[in-house]
């Protein structure tokens, strides 16, 4: 992974404030990302809920979004902080490999789709798919998450600490999704399991780090099952028979 | 009647004498030779009967690699080139030269540097995991060295693959392995993987065998699972989705590299119509025919749409959107020499993708090994067990052993050869037709031996010099 190429975040000079409007894309995208790499605070006012911002970031800098986002907000990123003050559509945070993301509003479907690193924090709901394809990093939902939850995560955590409704951990491989709230139901292969002590620290510290209020929750950890992780005879001899 | 002629006091032959009982075979009490002997029923033939004892011992669907069996296809064969003679003039097939080169991405302008490749044909996404990395090394070189490039496949970006490319595309899977933004910045173009010509509408498969402990590394994947792949992308659904992600590529790679979508031939005419409304600059059409590591046997032979008949209808997609010229088209399924480049190009191709060809090339199916084949069940010619992960000459393979015998420069050499002769048929039948580039042979340089042939393509049939069409 690349360093990124300023690591630390600047407090020395005061936040810039552009506004998106109907400006070009590329262009807002390209004061954003020299402003985040070069580790500096940057504003943007009236995002009008329009797509892609703030993708393939680097550095430790930050952007805040007085507004909402639309699709991939943060996408295929590899660092930076942003906030969005609203809502946010689509593949928020998808493919991030590092970075930090905060929604103050809801998020829409697919929330860090196939993330390989960093942290998504949804202080609202956020909707289905949420998770899916995960590879790696944290995502922590302060209200309720939709259907198919974690749908073939590979790895990381989904944390969610309202409800989660149908088909929640749909297909899991190494991937893990902790609901505090109640389990409208299972996905295929889901499983349920006390979690480990030293894991729920883990997660209270997390939670804690992101200024979540401490409180005593009734954690259900969801794993795979593991019978879809052999689906074909995978014994090469019943292969060799045909 | 029967009676009457009993009565009229013929004698009635001897039982034995009607029933050829002189002589009989052994074991047909009746002494009648069945006129069915050999079978031979068109609806139970020995490989459904065979598929049957199969599934019923193993109680699922059989799995294996390669592409389409057991069904006639009009073919790239029924159809031939129709070079100049009055009405045309050739060019000299030694002296003349014929433009090769073809450029991908440059159509729309909104790409920095476009893919520039020296002949149109290049080595189609197939996977490390499917593939040895020996065999994703040798693919590399060899057609660095012939002027073209490689696409990763499914399974990430390999080490080796991108220092031996001078071209490669990444591929972007609904599985999205290794995929970030360090990952994509490496990469000269981006392929959207929507669907494949073996098995359109279904995600990758790579068995259990195959998940060794470096592909299970760069997938994010427990080893030795079986990897079954979703059909759909995680974060996008329809063609308005993907045109917001097409640009999100472009955002995340500065505009630099052009984008591909790639597709399952299903009903090309529209697909492709509605692939070059997102924003691609290149779409990739694979065929009926096209190969795989591993399927569900039942998906190779009965899904899709052959080559041939989706070629014509993809151009005359990008013909009626406005978008031919502006948005290339490459074509893949069962393309095995030159003679096939030139045919898929006058039917509307931009350039062409080979994956099968490319593994024989490396030596799949090769006459060595023989004892290993045999465990297989089968012998060099007819091997197409690539799902099973004991490839006999080290490409499709993960064992460290059978790897082994893949000898990547010996390989690469062959990758080469056979770009360079494959790009020697073409140019000769082009320039045969008279064109003094490959980019210019045309339908009119077609014509199809069989009504099926013409009516996949609408290329006019010899003997009744028209298209067959309703
Ligand atoms: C061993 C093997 C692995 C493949 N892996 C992929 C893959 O990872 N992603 C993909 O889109 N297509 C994959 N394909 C399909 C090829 O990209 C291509 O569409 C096909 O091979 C073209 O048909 P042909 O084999 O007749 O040339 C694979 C094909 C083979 C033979
Ligand atoms: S020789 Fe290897 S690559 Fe070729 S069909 Fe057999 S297993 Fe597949």
């Amino acid at each position: 992974m690349n360093a990124p190429t300023a690591t630390k975040r600047r407090t020395d000079t005061a936040a810039k404030t552009i506004v998106a409007g109907d400006r070009p894309i590329r262009e807002i995208n390209q004061e954003i990302r020299e402003a985040v790499m070069q580790g500096y605070t940057i504003n943007v006012s009236e995002p009008l809920s329009r797509h892609n911002f703030a993708v393939g970031l680097t550095g430790d800098g930050s952007v805040h979004f007085a507004g909402s986002v639309g699709y991939y907000c943060g996408g295929l990123s590899n660092g930076g902080h942003i906030e969005v003050d609203g809502n946010s559509g689509w593949g928020t945070g998808e493919g991030m490999a590092a970075g930090h993301v905060t929604i103050n509003g809801n998020a829409g479907t697919s929330v860090g789709a196939s993330m390989r690193g960093g942290t998504i924090h949804v202080r609202g709901n956020a909707g289905p798919r949420c998770g899916i394809a995960q590879k790696g990093g944290n995502i922590v939902v302060e209200g309720n998450v939709g259907y198919y939850t974690g749908f073939m995560a590979h790895a990381g955590r989904i944390i969610c600490l309202g409800d989660a409704i149908d088909s929640v951990g749909d297909s899991l491989w190494e991937g893990t999704v902790w609901v505090a709230g109640n389990i409208e139901k299972l996905g295929v292969d889901a499983v349920v399991q006390k979690p480990a002590e030293k894991d729920v620290a883990e997660i209270e510290a997390l939670l804690a780090s992101l200024g979540v209020k401490a409180q005593k929750r009734d954690w259900k950890q969801i794993v795979a099952g593991k019978k879809l992780w052999y689906y074909e005879a995978r014994d090469a001899k019943q292969w060799l028979m045909i | 009647m029967a009676d009457d002629m009993k009565t009229a006091n013929h004698p009635q032959a001897d039982e034995g004498l009607i029933g050829f009982q002189d002589g009989a075979i052994e074991g047909r009490p009746a002494g009648v030779p069945s006129s069915y002997a050999t079978g031979g029923s068109p609806r139970w033939t020995p490989e459904v009967i065979a598929d049957i004892h199969a599934k019923s011992q193993l109680g699922r669907y059989q799995m294996r690699g390669f592409n389409a069996f057991n069904r006639h296809l009009p073919s790239f064969d029924e159809l031939v080139i129709e070079p100049a003679t009055m009405t045309r003039l050739p060019l000299e097939g030694y002296r003349e030269q014929c433009e090769t080169k073809v450029v991908l991405g440059d159509g729309l302008g909104k790409v920095e540097q476009p893919i520039e490749l020296d002949i149109p044909i290049y080595v189609a996404a197939m996977s490390f995991g499917a593939l040895s990395a020996n065999a994703k090394a040798a693919l590399a070189r060899g057609a660095r060295k012939a002027g073209t490039m490689t696409c990763t496949g499914e399974g990430g970006m390999l080490e080796e693959e991108r220092a031996e490319n001078r071209t490669l595309v990444y591929q972007l899977t609904p599985s999205r392995y290794m995929l970030d933004l360090d990952h994509i910045r490496q990469a000269d173009g981006i392929e959207i993987a929507v669907g494949q010509g073996a098995k359109p509408g279904t995600g990758g498969l790579l068995l259990g065998m195959k998940v060794s402990e470096r592909v299970a590394r760069m997938r994010n994947l427990p080893m030795g699972v079986d990897q079954r792949a979703t059909c759909r992308h995680p974060d996008f659904l329809g063609a308005d989705d993907m045109a917001v992600k097409i640009e999100e590529l472009r955002e995340a790679t500065n505009y630099r590299v052009p984008i591909f979508v790639k597709m399952g031939a299903t009903r090309p005419y529209y697909d492709v119509a509605v692939a070059a409304k997102t924003g691609a600059d290149v779409v990739v059409v694979d065929g009926l025919e096209g190969g795989t590591g591993a399927s569900p046997a039942f998906l190779l032979d009965n899904t899709g749409v052959p080559t041939m008949a989706a070629i014509p209808a993809a151009r005359r997609a990008l013909d009626d959107t406005g978008m031919s010229g502006k948005v290339k088209l490459v074509i893949a399924g069962g393309i095995r020499s030159g003679i096939d480049v030139a045919k898929a190009m006058a039917l509307g191709a931009d350039a062409v993708m080979i994956g099968t060809g490319m593994l024989m090339a490396l030596g799949c199916n090769s006459p060595r090994y023989l004892a290993d084949y045999k465990a297989l069940g089968t012998e060099p010619g007819a091997c197409h067990h690539c799902h099973t992960g004991r490839c006999p000459v080290g490409i499709t393979t993960q064992d460290p052993e059978l790897v082994k015998r893949l000898h990547v420069d010996a390989a690469a050499e062959r990758v080469y050869r056979y770009l360079t002769a494959m790009t020697m048929e073409a140019t000769m039948l082009a320039k045969a037709c008279g064109k003094s580039s490959l980019a210019n042979l045309e339908p009119e340089d077609l014509r199809a031996l069989t009504l099926e042939a013409s009516a996949f393509t609408g290329v006019p049939l010899i003997g009744a010099d028209r298209p067959f069409t309703w």
